[in-house]
């Protein structure tokens, strides 16, 4: 159990880059498409990885399917979103930022 | 080890209050409404957070939901509706200030 | 504990996050972001207050940031110049 704890905290060590690294790029990003890639890293990756840490120190069967809807939950509803914005860009003829 | 967590946890509350007061400000002061909407949504996440850091996960979920949730996308919808219905009625004006005489005792 | 420096860490970047909005998608993106690092706070707090009730306040939150932002691409956000007429009325 103690080496699962372990585990567990050095997986969400790994997942925290990730959240960093997307706000980072949402705030350093040149455009609404380069945003949404930074975005969905964090949500899925980031939130993925804590979500395994907890998984790995969760004490039991109950909490474990409950973290794992909530990641299946999050995983459909932000992909979900970021398709629909991304496609609204390309609607409103928003162009994809480019190095001159 | 447990007053590193007690200090821990001290800091984490006075930056979720320095949050709230300042996310009630901006969105109080702020003269776009749109970026005032989204600043709601984000105002009503942070206070579910202090509920849940106050230990009342009902409240909090009632919070979210009702405070962030729905009237969230509420306002976006009004936020449209109102954008239309003012173009409506600045076209409306525009007749009106056409059709009318243009005298300067009419307000 | 490592938990709650975690989400310490978590709240410090939504904060900056908030701070400056370029456009309007960018700040629905931004309130997105947000709604994501929330769920991941709410379940480090869970963790570390021992309050396993705190996982269907991340489920809220993961349901409804979701429905903030279909509602700004649906209702807000409309296709620029084309006009398109079919997603209009209530």
């Amino acid at each position: 159990m103690e080496s699962f704890d372990v585990l567990g905290s050095g997986v969400i060590i790994m997942g925290l880059p990730f959240f960093l690294s997307g706000t980072v790029g949402l705030l350093r990003f040149p455009d609404i498409y380069t945003r949404l890639h930074a975005l969905t890293k964090a949500d899925n990756v980031g939130l993925g990885m804590i979500i395994l840490g907890l998984i790995l120190q969760a004490g039991s069967w109950a909490v474990v399917a409950k973290l794992f809807f909530i990641w299946i939950l999050v995983l459909i509803a932000s992909s979900a979103s970021c398709h629909l914005v991304a496609r609204r860009a390309l609607q409103k003829r928003i162009q994809p930022w480019s190095r001159k | 080890m447990v007053a590193e967590m007690t200090y821990i946890m001290a800091g984490f509350d006075m930056l979720l209050v320095a949050t709230l007061l300042w996310l009630a400000w901006r969105l109080l002061s702020t003269p776009d409404i749109f970026k005032a909407v989204v600043l709601f949504i984000c105002f009503g996440l942070v206070m579910a957070l202090a509920w849940v850091r106050l230990r009342a996960p009902d409240v909090a979920l009632a919070e979210a939901a009702i405070g962030a949730g729905i009237t969230g996308p509420l306002f976006l919808a009004a936020l449209r509706r109102m954008e239309r219905l003012s173009k409506e009625e600045r076209r409306l004006d525009f007749e009106e200030d056409r059709d009318a005489d243009h005298s300067p005792g009419k307000v | 504990m490592v938990f709650a420096l975690v989400l310490l860490f978590a709240v410090v970047a939504g904060l900056v996050r908030i701070l400056k909005g370029p456009t309007a998608a960018d700040r629905m993106l931004a309130a997105q972001l947000f709604g994501t690092c929330g769920v991941a706070i709410i379940l480090l707090l869970a963790k570390g207050l021992d309050a396993v009730v705190l996982l269907d306040v991340a489920l809220v939150f993961a349901l409804l940031t979701a429905l903030a932002t279909t509602t700004f691409v649906r209702r807000t956000w409309y296709a620029g110049p084309e006009e398109e007429g079919s997603d209009g009325e209530f």
